[in-house]
């Protein structure tokens, strides 16, 4: 039987020996009908896996498209050179703004905004649904913001549009509650894949930003639907990455201490960029209605100013000068100019209700700053190994991990964009001080601050993270009552107990398990005539399952309402005791835990 | 009833999960063609627009305009992501603006994909020369030798040793040189500039044999090219062949009448020519009388350099010199040499002697200084 797997199907009686790429089915076998056949093929998870599939490619196809809009309106509105004009620079961005409002106001109220936190709501609260209508304006007024310049990126915007044609596809399809519920994060994975041209962080980030947990049913399909979805993304606009990767080395383990330092110092960066959003956001929001017309249009005259004044590199998603700043073209003091310049657009264009991403803004100013913190390191220290595509990497992941606060994706991020495995020491140790700054000086994430400030209450991913969870071995206490054998007779159960204060007994069960005897069940017996009976007779069949300290409190809930008490039993010796753990136990430690 | 059963059954799965997919295919192929029709729509505007831009860095490169072409280039990626040529030019602009280390990363890229490209090699080897990196600029110019070269591969992989060979004679390093060049001369057509090229290059890594051999097969081709006449005859004068060397260089002075270098050393070629005692197919008379001139000259280089070098000096280091010359002096006549055979020898030896210190430690030789030293290296060891 080596290299065959077998698997059972219990819904169709079905059996399905795979070996190797050759699979046969006994169907014909047990006698199944076409429909039985076709009901075990349709099941709801192969089904749901199958449209994943279907869910990437159309995710695929929609950012493809967006990406041909955000190209079409930079060539129309800014002009097709890599110098602009100086009148399109600030007329691009002002007018550009002043559509977006009024199309924003009147036909697609819901395009602002997080695409994250909207895609959260439709799994937490609108059972998965959302507002085609939502995507298509966030697919044009997204377009629109970062062709003319809005410091924004297509990554968000994207995330949404996956998600919204994925639960459109599942309104369609008719799914299930709890199947509606996790499409739309698979389009969202989708989405992003596509617009990163990197599946795996996309997969990452779903998991720990929008879905919270990791589940085999929810993996298969976002790992499909995200792989799907970048194949698309790269038949069309081609496999390469969104910027030349230099080559990275860490010569010396005292190097560290530098990346440390970039740490610390974007881990600084994130706060004042988050606190900056999270401030100055209601504050617009609480201007009169007539200026949510023209904030947009402001961001992005000033946007246009800076641009004019030196720096049109903080227009739109600047990945070319992510590239540009990775191969050394600017000085360390520019670079940090830049990084600052680029928090101040991406605060101007996001807080006036601009809709686009903040993804790849993080990127860049990541990247500068990394870059800059590296060229002062070398300024300082010349001795020390510099090379600023280590550093603006590294910052991207720091910036990741502090800003959006998803410390995982952050690391195989850069991993995933550099594909040189020699820079996950660097980044680990960089995203760990800017994760642990991030986390001290603003205490929730960005993410959960947006949505706070929306007016819902979506679970927050990272209290999720770090939730304690309570255990067995929190509410368990030593066993002090009796424990008879199986071989023992109900008689003697009785005279036990009535010498015990306990109001029950356990039973070591022969050849293993436990039991668990009540006093008045003892008592109920005996006067029944069953007195010279066995306990394992009497308990046959009644085995209560193993209970171990480490397993979650939540499992002891489902056994201790129907035995007395449920032995704790040892993982590697089933017989021997730790404990004990009943009803009140459990509810004791649970409303001790709430007053925590 | 249980064919009808399975029929009803099998008709409703048909109108669900089957069909839907069937539907979602189509849609999905549909859509497909659909966003491929836009794709060709943008990617054709793409290509235009690089074309447009990269035609403008050409010619901004062509210009040495290197700052424009570099943005145009750049331009011209945003809507060529990753084209070979565009990025190669880029590079170049960027070599032209001094960005070595910018170039270099669009290079170390371009080279990981195509590493028998030939200009690729040939600016990576720059970049390492300029470096200093000898051990990396051999081997990209190696590479870049014999690599994959657009139109005339033999000119190209002759200008890329060519280059290399400049490199190595730059860096001191003759011998590596020579043998470049001697590749070089095996591939070398008989192209007359060529090979003048050739012969001044192995007159820089001081390989006269070599250089003379490569003058002369110029001179074969085109026998009046001055360059090529000068270059043989300094050839020749530098092997201490005075005759040959006496031939090229009149004839260079023919061809251009202006060059004082030429004439110079034609001036000192002669000197040594009339000068040689020991020259063949001069009477015995002729040859005393040059051995008494030039220990005459001889006598007055050591006189002029001590009175140069002041007194304290002069007795200390040329006192045997001079000692040994006036000793001789009484004997040194027509008589003289004629009653002793050996003596020519032994005052030759001496004015050799007297010339060689003298020109270590006294002043600029006079021609005549310079023709009695260019005979006593011919006859060394005689």
């Amino acid at each position: 039987m080596k290299g065959i797997e077998v698997g059972s199907s219990p819904d169709a009686q079905t059996t399905v020996i795979v070996e190797g790429s050759h699979s046969t089915s006994s169907t014909h076998e047990a006698g199944l009908s076409p429909a039985a056949v076709l009901r075990s093929v349709f099941r709801e998870e192969r089904f749901f896996l199958i449209l994943s599939v279907f869910i990437g490619i159309f995710s695929g196809l929609a950012v493809v498209c967006f990406r041909f809009l955000i190209d079409w309106c930079r060539i129309y509105l800014l002009g097709s050179g890599a110098v602009l004009s100086p009148w399109r620079i600030v007329l691009a961005p002002t007018l550009a703004g002043l559509l977006i409002a009024v199309l924003v106001i009147h036909i697609f109220p819901q395009s602002r905004g997080s695409g994250v936190n909207q895609t959260k709501s439709a799994l937490y609260i609108f059972n998965g649904h959302m507002s085609l209508r939502t995507a298509i304006g966030k697919f044009l007024t997204a377009s629109i913001a970062i062709g003319s310049g809005h410091s924004l990126g297509p990554e968000d915007p994207s995330l949404q549009i996956g998600a919204t044609l994925a639960s459109v596809l599942g309104q369609r399809m008719r799914l299930s509650r709890d199947r509606m519920r996790l499409i739309a994060p698979v389009g969202a994975a989708a989405g992003l894949a596509a617009a990163f041209n990197a599946p795996i962080s996309a997969v990452l980030f779903v998991i720990e930003e929008v879905i919270g947990r990791w589940t085999a049913g929810i993996l298969g399909s976002v790992v499909l639907a995200a792989v799907s979805s970048v194949v698309v993304m790269r038949w069309f606009l081609g496999s390469e990455s969104l910027f030349r990767i230099p080559s990275v080395e860490l010569r010396r383990p005292s190097e560290l201490i530098a990346y440390a330092i970039l740490g610390i110092i974007g881990g600084l960066a994130s706060v004042a960029f988050a606190s900056g959003i999270g401030n100055l956001r209601p504050r617009c929001k609480a201007l009169p209605q007539w200026t949510q017309y023209f904030q947009p249009a402001f961001a992005g005259l000033l946007i246009g100013i800076i641009a004019l004044l030196g720096a049109p590199q903080v227009m739109g998603a600047g990945y070319e000068y992510i590239d540009e700043a990775m191969h050394g073209q600017f000085t360390w003091q520019f670079l940090a100019i830049l990084a600052g310049l680029k928090i101040i657009a991406t605060l101007l264009s996001f807080v006036s209700g601009t809709p686009g991403g903040m993804f790849a803004p993080t990127l860049f100013i990541g990247a500068m700053l990394g870059a800059a913190v590296g060229g002062a390191e070398h300024a300082l220290l010349p001795h020390l190994h510099w090379s600023p595509g280590t550093y603006a990497l590294v910052g991207m992941g720091v910036l990741f991990a502090g800003f959006l606060r998803a410390p995982m994706t952050s690391v195989f991020m850069v991993l995933e964009v550099s594909g040189n495995y020699s820079i996950i020491v660097p980044v680990i140790v960089a995203n760990t001080f800017a994760y642990v700054i991030s986390r001290a000086l603003q205490p929730a994430a960005i993410f959960d601050v947006l949505t706070r400030q929306d007016g819902l209450e979506l679970p927050s991913m990272e209290e999720q993270r770090e939730e304690n969870i309570l255990r067995v071995e929190d509410a368990m206490r030593p066993h002090s009552g009796p424990i008879l054998n199986a071989d023992d007779v109900i008689e003697k159960a009785l005279h036990v107990l009535r010498k015990s204060s306990s109001s029950a007994l356990l039973v070591r069960l022969q050849p293993g398990g436990w039991g668990c005897l009540s006093r008045e069940e003892v008592e109920k017996r005996v006067a029944d005539g069953q007195g010279d009976a066995t306990l394992g007779s009497v308990l046959e069949g009644q085995h209560i399952p193993s209970l171990h300290p480490d397993n979650p409190l939540d499992m002891a809930l489902r056994y201790v309402d129907r035995w007395p008490l449920v032995p704790v039993v040892n993982r590697a010796n089933l017989r021997k005791l730790e404990g004990v753990i009943t009803q009140r136990d459990v509810l004791d430690r649970y409303r001790d835990f709430g007053g925590e | 009833m249980a064919n009808e059963s399975v029929h009803r059954d099998f008709s409703i799965y048909l109108r669900r999960e089957p069909v839907l997919l069937a539907l979602l295919s189509v849609l999905a192929v549909l859509a497909t063609l659909a966003v491929g029709g836009l794709s060709r729509i943008f990617h054709a505007q793409q290509d235009a627009l690089a074309t447009r831009w990269s035609a403008r860095g050409a010619a901004d490169l062509k210009a040495q305009h290197f700052q424009d072409a570099a943005t145009e280039f750049r331009t011209a990626l945003l809507y060529a992501r990753g084209d070979f040529n565009y990025e190669l030019s880029l590079a170049q602009a960027l070599l032209g603006l001094k960005r070595t280390g910018e170039a270099e990363a669009y290079l170390v890229n371009l080279w990981s994909q195509r590493p028998e490209n030939g200009l690729v090699n040939l600016e990576l080897a720059r970049i390492a020369a300029g470096r200093g990196n000898m051990s990396q600029a051999l081997r990209y110019y190696h590479n870049a030798i014999y690599a994959a070269w657009p139109g005339d591969q033999e000119a190209q992989e002759i200008n890329a040793r060519l280059e290399l060979i400049h490199y190595l004679l730059s860096i001191n390093a003759k011998t590596q040189a020579q043998s470049e060049m001697i590749s070089l001369a095996a591939n070398l057509d008989d192209d007359p500039a060529h090979q003048a090229n050739l012969g001044a290059l192995f007159m820089r890594a001081q390989d006269y044999e070599h250089a003379l051999a490569a003058y002369r097969r110029s001179l074969d081709v085109a026998p009046h090219n001055a360059v090529a006449l000068a270059g043989a005859g300094t050839a020749a004068y530098e092997l201490g062949r005075y005759a040959m060397a006496q031939r090229y260089l009149q004839h260079a002075l023919e061809e251009a009448p202006g060059d004082a270098q030429t004439a110079e050393r034609l001036r000192v070629t002669e000197l040594v020519l009339r000068l040689d005692p020991f020259r063949s197919q001069i009477s015995v008379a002729q040859r005393n009388r040059n051995v008494i001139a030039a220990f005459v000259a001889a006598g007055q280089r050591l006189k002029s350099c001590q009175a140069a070098a002041g007194p304290l000096v002069s007795a200390n280091s040329n006192a045997d010199l001079q000692a040994e010359w006036d000793k001789l002096k009484p004997v040194m006549n027509a008589s003289g040499l004629r009653g002793n055979p050996d003596l020519a020898n032994t005052a030759m030896n001496l004015v050799y002697r007297i010339e060689r210190r003298s020109n270590l430690g006294c002043e600029a030789p006079t021609d005549t200084d310079l023709a009695l030293l260019l005979i006593a290296k011919l006859h060394e060891g005689n």
